[in-house]
Formats: C-alpha cells, structure tokens, sequence
C-alpha cells in the first residue's frame, strides 16, 4: 500500500516537474566560475573578497558602492546630518521584507551596527564603526546615529556594514564568531539557494527585491581549483564568465569563439609596490616592541632613493612581469580610484644616466673598482637585500629585472623570497630589511592607504618605510576630519604628491583586473566602466539572457 | 596476538597526535592576521580573535609559544594549556576550529574524506581489477607481443606525471562535452535521484579514469612478476602433468599466491591514497581531503591540517592492520603476531 503510493507520488512528481520545466520557460542561470569560494558566510569573519562578492548580493548595506566610487543610499530614502556632523538621521524605506518574509525594519539597522560596534573579533568590519556612539532606531522607519566625531567618509564605512536580521542573529550576539550563518537571510536581491563549501553557491533571485528584481533568475558560483582550468571552462562554454585568468592566457581566449576579454581596473584599490626602509634611526621603535632597524643607511639618503626610482623601467616591468596588463604605478593611491588619484603628479622618467649623476654627485663613488658604488666614507657597498613574501607570482620575476636594471647604476641586490609571516615579522614594525616587494589592497576610501606612510604607524607596524614627515601627519589628521569633499581631495592629493616627490615607495605598476564572459549567453555585462568587476550585483542585476 | 597489533596501532596514533601537535605549534603563522597586513586590524581585535582560537593560553607548562620560543610559566595549571585542551577535546571527538572556515575541523574534513574514498574506491577497484586481469594475460603469455604491450604500456602508465596526465585527460574530456571540475553541477540538487547519480557519473568520470591509468600500470607489473614467479614453481608443472586447465591452475593454483606482494602495495597505497590524490583533486576541483591539504597549506590553516594529518596517519595504519590480516588469510603461513 504504502510503496504504491510513493509510485503514484514520483509519477506525479514526475509530470509536475516536467510541466514546471516546459511552462514557466526554462529559467535563466548565469554560471560563474572562479578560483576559490567564500572562507565564511558570516559577514564578521570574512577575509576574501569573493565573501564579500557574495555578501553584497544576499545583504543591503546602507550604501551601494558604484563602480565610479561614488555611493547611493540603498533601504534609506534620504539622510540628514546634523550640523556639528555627528548625528546621521536616516529615514528608512518601508515594506522591505527579509528573504524568510519577516519586516525590515530600522530596527535590524540599529541592532546589526551594534553587534558590529561590540564584536571585537570580527576582524575588519568591527574597525568601520571606530567613532560609533550608538546607533539607535526611535521608529521602524527612522536610524539614528550618532558619532564622536564629524568624519568625511561616512559612506564608505557603512557601505561594507551588511544589515543582518535581528529575529535570527539576536540568539548569537555573544558568540556571534561561531555563528556559520548558512541560510544566510538577507534583504538582498539574491537569496541562498544551496552552498556546498569549496565546490559551488547557487543564488536564486529575490523577485520582491525592494529596488526591481535582477534580469536573470539564478546565479551560480562554481569554484575550479586552478587558473587554466578556468580558461577552459568558459571555452567550452561550461561557464558564463570567470571572474579571473592569468595575464598569460589572455592572448589564447581573445580568439576563442563567442568569449570576450574584459580589462579594466580592480574593483578594491590593489597596489604594488617597492618598500624602500628608511627609518631615522630617532624613529626606530623600541627594542621591547621588536624594533630592529638595520636597514641600509644610504636608503635615508633620498638622493639614493631618487636615483632608485630614475633607475626603474616601469614600461619594462609591465610589459615582462605583466604582460603589458598594467598601468605605470605613480602614486600611493592607485589610478583606479577616480577623484582621488592626483592626475597631476608628473613621475621620474627612466634615465639611467641621470640617475648615474644623482649618485655620482652626493658622492657614491666605486671606491675600491669593483663595478658596486660605496658609501661616500667607503664604509660599505651599495648593496641592498631585496625580499618578498613567498606568495607572490610577480616578485621573483620583478626581483630580477630589478637587479639587472640597477646594476647599471651600480647598486646590486641580494635576493630573497621569505614566507609571509616570516617577512611580516621581519618588516613591521622591526625594519629589520632593505627593500621589499609587496603591496596593498585597500578601501574604497583613500583614508586606509593615506594612514600607511604616517609617523605615528611606525610603531604600529602599518608604517612599513619608516618614513616620517609632520607635513604628512598634519594633513593625515586633516583629511580625516575635513567634511568638504573638495578640499579633502585637495588634502589627498597633497599627501599622494609629498609620498611621490619624497620616494618614499616606488610604486612599480598599477594592475588591471582581467575576467572574461561568454557573448552568446547574455548581454549587458558592465565591462566599459572604469573598474571591473563582472561578478559584482551591479552586472548581475543587469544581464539578460541573449535572445 | 591481534590485540598486541592493536595496541601498537593505538600507540602509534597516540605518538602522531602529539607529534602532530607540536609540528605546527613550530611553523610560522598568526590566524589573527592570515599573512595579511591590514591597517584596519587593531591591537585589540588581534587578541581577541586569539583568545577565539585560544592561542592565549601558554603551549604548554613552561613555554608561551614555540615559534619564537617564548618561556612561561612552568606552574600554570596543565589543563589549561593548549596541549592538553586539543587532547581533551579530541577525545570527545573535536578537532578544534579551521582558521580559514572558522568551521569545526572535523566537519569539514568529514565531508571532503567521503569525496576521496568515493573517488579512490572506484578508482582503486578498478585499478586492482584492470591491473591483475591484464598482469594475469601478461604472465601467461609470456614474452609475446600481447606480454611487451601490456608491459610498456604499464611501464609508461606508472611513470606518467600524475599532474600532466590529469591535464590532458581534463583537456581531451571536457572537448567530448564532459563537465570540467567539481563533484556535481551545480543547481541539480532539486533533480530527481537518477539525474543526480548520473550526473555524478559523469563528474567522476575523468578524475576515476586518471586514478585508474596511474595506479593500474604500477598493479600489473607487480601482477605479472610475482605471477611469473608462481608460474615457474614445481607445483605448477604438477599441475600441468595432472592435465588440469589453463584457467584450473591460473585460479586454483597460482593466483592466489602471486597476489601476496600485490596486497601489500594495494594496502599501502590505499592509506596514503586518501592524501595522494592531491594532484588529481587539485586538476579536477575534487572538493576532496587532498585539495582540502593541498589548499590548506597555503592558507597556513593548521587546525585543519593537524586534523588531516591525524586522518591519514590513522588510515594508514588501518589499511596496514588490514593488510596483515588479509595476508594470513591469504596465506595460513603468515601469522599474525
């Protein structure tokens, strides 16, 4: 009896399925492919930016970052900012609804900044609500925040601040780091649909989404564990984009059928960048808290570092170690970033003879004829240990063309690739090395990387060239308090052109993110934007199936 | 006897566990930092991220940490060191927290090892198969042209590049239209059960085929060697003189003695397998325990680590505790002692 009835279920089942497939039209799933998933769901914990591609399509946050760098307020209809500028009031859109059908309210608001406030141990999103006071919700419809200072940014703080919901994060608050999060409800124009770690997340799309529902109905991330499997995988069509490929593949995929190559810069400001320690020994920090100092003492000298950065190829750089996708590096702030780039900044020319002169006159000479110059008082050769972390893909190859071309001026480099947390602690804040090869990604907000090169990080350890200047720690202040957006990018670009003009870094190259996607799938990618980053919810809401 | 094999199995695992231990207590590694510098980390957020993962406590009684070497306290309570916490807590069955997950070590590694016995069972069955039948024909047809193609081309076979073949086969399968990676295409969960099994076919496909190719040559050529070995016995020209078959003397008579060295390798290649097929995984996107390792080590996850490594070491003594069993099953010569 019973066995009958499960076979007059699976018939029905059967012709259900079947009659769902063939009437409602074959649904639309745009397959993704990429070289790691999430490391976690639960927004606290997360490290990689493939988490946070995820998060931005499940969750709202107050703020939608676009891909100009400019911000739009998304569950908000409008804010008003008192004028001391420490109390943001937001007044918050009704009838948004939870993927699980409860209310949004401003309520989850106020409780979802507060547990970032207190969770202490969620790595990054706890520093975003540093000058937090409270964030309290009078009405359903009404957030109030309030600060203990007026700051310039308050939209790229909140912009990564994921509002979780209230009815089902309220029973972790105290152990909220354990909390793995896998029906992941969010307000989001995508919902969880099934995530199976390390394999692949499938996202079904939100159609009560408060601002119009996405184009397409589904989207899945599938992982492939390395780079050439991923080229294959759109070639045959098995995916509809990949979201990275090697630089080394990208001449074989242009001539692949239906897939096009998409360039264009790295939607997190991503710098790379040559670390040139040259730290007063006034400034080291002290024994107890690890300092060492025991760089090159010619590497304080900035006729030394000025005849480094004549020195450097930077066209030849991006043409061997990138394959050409790279932009000449210029400044602390990468081009990518808009307004906030200073545009201005004209860079050292590759002159090696001008950098010979530079030497030749602040007295570097070749005391002993051995073809390495030596320290005006002939103490020692200029020669510099050059490291970098064993992670990196580019350094090795960076490390060589290095070499050669200060070879020309007469500086040789001892080479060596250390393991990451090893160099880390053989860099900061001990600066215990000569130079280094490594590099930044940052915030939307120029304020993470303008804090890097500030005296009062040497200690820290962010300070990774010992650099200090009171000009440069005056206008880190300023800008971080300045509430005119033109005179704070004023104040940015003053900062980006001291950093430049005092060589304080060589920045080598700036990279271009490369991805690529199937043009016989669907349309509307947003790959003619200044940043790309095709996997971002600002394509996925857009693409259509082709027709 | 089997008791004193056990006991000894116990003691081994025992050793590895602390071996284990304090192996990546000694390697570098800050899970509050994940090699990555981050001018947003703050001090305070650094330690509280340590007091999660408990690398607060002192290592053990007299050392803080082993890398670098830092003195403690040797008067601290030893239950509250971190030694004797990941004992504690590994005897009810916890093997601490992934630091790239933040994940239970044990449930991640729970789902991975089933992908790998799947894959290795399926690629291990068929290798034994293919290898002894073509070994059995190689033997017995002894220098003749079927004998040098089975030989080089299981002399080529084990020696191919586990990596290199995985490639090409990936390259070759997936032009034929066979998925490209992963255990499953993604979104056919709600699928009927046939389509799913089919599907997981067609995903296993590739990967079982490299698997059986590597360790298939490797089979044979034991195969065919010991069974030569056999073949050449007097026992077996007695046979022959009593008039019995071919197929009588190759299966009542030589076959199960020639298979003794082969179950030897198949043991030991099944415990060390279950970390092994790393390459294969690694092409493949095998959501298994060796991408598990193969990924771990670059993510300086530990825990997981330390728990993968207790996973294989225990399954390498089991697959040796078997083989010793099946041996004396085998061969009542052999005692189990």
């Amino acid at each position: 009896m019973n066995r009958k009835l499960l076979y007059v279920m699976m018939i029905i089942a059967l012709i259900l399925s079947a009659c769902g497939g063939g009437g409602a039209g074959k649904p639309s799933v745009v397959r993704i492919g990429w070289s790691n998933g999430p490391d976690t769901l639960n927004p606290g914990l997360a490290w990689l930016a493939e988490s946070y591609t995820i998060y931005e399509l499940i969750y709202d946050s107050m703020y939608d970052l676009n891909l100009d760098g400019s911000f739009q307020l998304t569950v908000a209809d409008s804010v008003s900012v008192s004028d001391d500028g420490m109390t943001y009031t937001y007044k918050i859109k009704q009838g948004i609804k939870w993927h699980d059908g409860q209310p949004f309210t401003a309520k989850d608001i106020a409780f979802s900044y507060t547990l970032y406030k207190n969770r202490d141990d969620f790595p990054t999103l706890h520093s975003y609500t540093e000058h937090f006071v409270s964030s309290v919700a009078p009405d359903d419809t009404t957030l109030v925040l309030k600060l203990d200072q007026a700051i310039p940014n308050i939209e790229s703080r909140l912009v990564f601040l994921y509002i979780l919901p209230e009815h089902i994060w309220k029973a972790y608050t105290d152990n909220a780091a354990e909390f793995e999060n896998l029906e992941m409800i969010g307000s989001g124009p995508f919902k969880m649909k099934e995530y199976k770690p390390n394999e692949f997340i499938d996202l079904s799309t939100n159609v009560d989404y408060q601002s119009g529902r996405a184009k397409v109905d589904e989207v899945i991330f599938q992982v492939f564990s390395s780079p050439d499997v991923l080229v294959q995988a759109i070639k045959t069509g098995q995916v509809d984009m990949i979201t990275e490929l090697p630089n080394t593949s990208v001449e074989a995929l242009k001539t692949a059928e239906n897939v096009k190559v998409a360039v264009g810069a790295p939607f997190a400001p991503n710098i790379s960048d040559i670390i040139l320690n040259q730290v007063d020994p006034a400034n080291c920090p002290p024994e107890a808290d690890g300092g060492v100092c025991s760089g090159h003492p010619a590497l304080r000298d900035k006729q030394v570092r000025l005849a480094l950065a004549y020195a450097t190829d930077k066209e030849k750089l991006i043409d061997v170690v990138l394959i050409g996708y790279g932009t000449p590096g210029i400044a602390l702030i990468p081009d990518g970033m808009g307004e906030w780039f200073n545009s201005s900044i004209k860079d050292f020319e590759f002159d090696t003879a001008k950098a010979n002169q530079l030497l030749d006159d602040a007295g570097y000479k070749d005391a002993n004829g051995d073809g390495i110059r030596d320290m005006p008082d002939g103490s020692r050769p200029l020669t510099f240990r050059l490291n970098w972390p064993t992670s990196s893909i580019v350094a090795p190859r960076m490390a060589e063309l290095l070499g050669e071309m200060w070879k020309e001026i007469g500086i040789t480099l001892e080479p060596q690739a250390i393991e990451d947390d090893a160099l880390t602690s053989k860099c900061c804040p001990a600066l215990d090395y000569d130079l280094m090869l490594w590099g930044w990604v940052a915030d939307p907000d120029p304020a993470t990387l303008l804090i890097i090169p500030a005296t009062d990080q040497i200690v820290t350890g962010y300070n990774e060239t010992g650099y200090s200047n009171p000009r440069y720690d005056e206008l880190n202040v300023q800008q971080g308090t300045e509430l005119d957006h033109a005179k704070r990018v004023q104040m940015v670009w003053e900062m980006q052109k001291i950093v430049h003009d005092d060589v304080v870094y060589i920045i080598p190259f700036n990279y271009k993110q490369i991805q690529a996607y199937r043009t016989d799938r669907f349309t509307g990618w947003l790959d003619g934007e200044t940043k790309l980053a095709l996997e971002d919810v600002t394509s996925l809401m857009v693409i259509e199936p082709v027709k | 006897m089997l008791l004193k094999r056990l006991g000894w199995a116990l003691f081994t695992i025992l050793f590895v566990v602390i071996l284990n231990f304090f192996l990546f207590r000694i390697l570098p590694g800050d899970p509050a930092r994940q090699g990555i510098r981050d001018p947003r980390l703050s001090l305070e957020t650094i330690n509280a991220i340590r007091v999660r993962f408990g690398l607060d406590k002192p290592v053990i009684n007299c050392f803080e940490t082993l890398n670098p070497i830092k003195i403690g306290s040797c008067g601290v309570n030893p239950l509250d060191t971190q030694f004797f916490i990941y004992v504690g807590n590994l005897l009810k069955g916890d093997m601490g927290t992934s630091f790239y997950y933040n994940r239970p070590v044990e449930e991640v590694l729970g789902e991975r090892l089933w992908n790998t016995i799947l894959l290795i069972g399926a690629g291990q069955i068929l290798a034994i198969l293919l290898g002894v039948i073509f070994g059995l024909f190689a033997a017995w047809k002894v220098r003749t042209a079927l004998d040098y193609t089975a030989l080089i081309s299981g002399l080529v076979a084990w020696s191919l590049p586990t990596f290199w073949l995985a490639i090409i086969l990936l390259f070759w399968g997936t032009n034929m239209g066979l998925p490209i990676g992963g255990k499953a295409t993604p979104g056919m969960s709600s699928y009927p059960f046939m389509d799913q099994l089919g599907d997981l076919f067609q995903h296993l496909f590739l990967p079982t085929l490299a698997y059986t190719i590597i360790y298939m040559g490797e089979y044979m050529l034991i195969m065919r060697s010991s069974l030569l070995d056999v073949l050449a016995e007097d026992y077996i020209m007695a046979a022959k003189a009593k008039g019995l078959s071919t197929f009588q003397i190759l299966k009542d008579h030589a076959l199960k003695n020639s298979m003794l060295p082969l179950v030897t390798i198949i043991a030991i290649n099944l415990g060390f397998t279950v970390a092994g097929v790393i390459q294969i995984e690694t092409v493949f996107s095998w959501p298994g325990l060796g991408g598990a390792i193969f990924e771990s080590v670059g993510r300086k996850d530990y825990p997981l680590l330390q728990g993968a490594f207790l996973l294989i070491a225990i399954c390498v003594i089991l697959a040796n505790l078997i083989a010793d069993l099946t041996y004396s099953y085998l061969d009542p010569r052999v005692q189990v002692d």
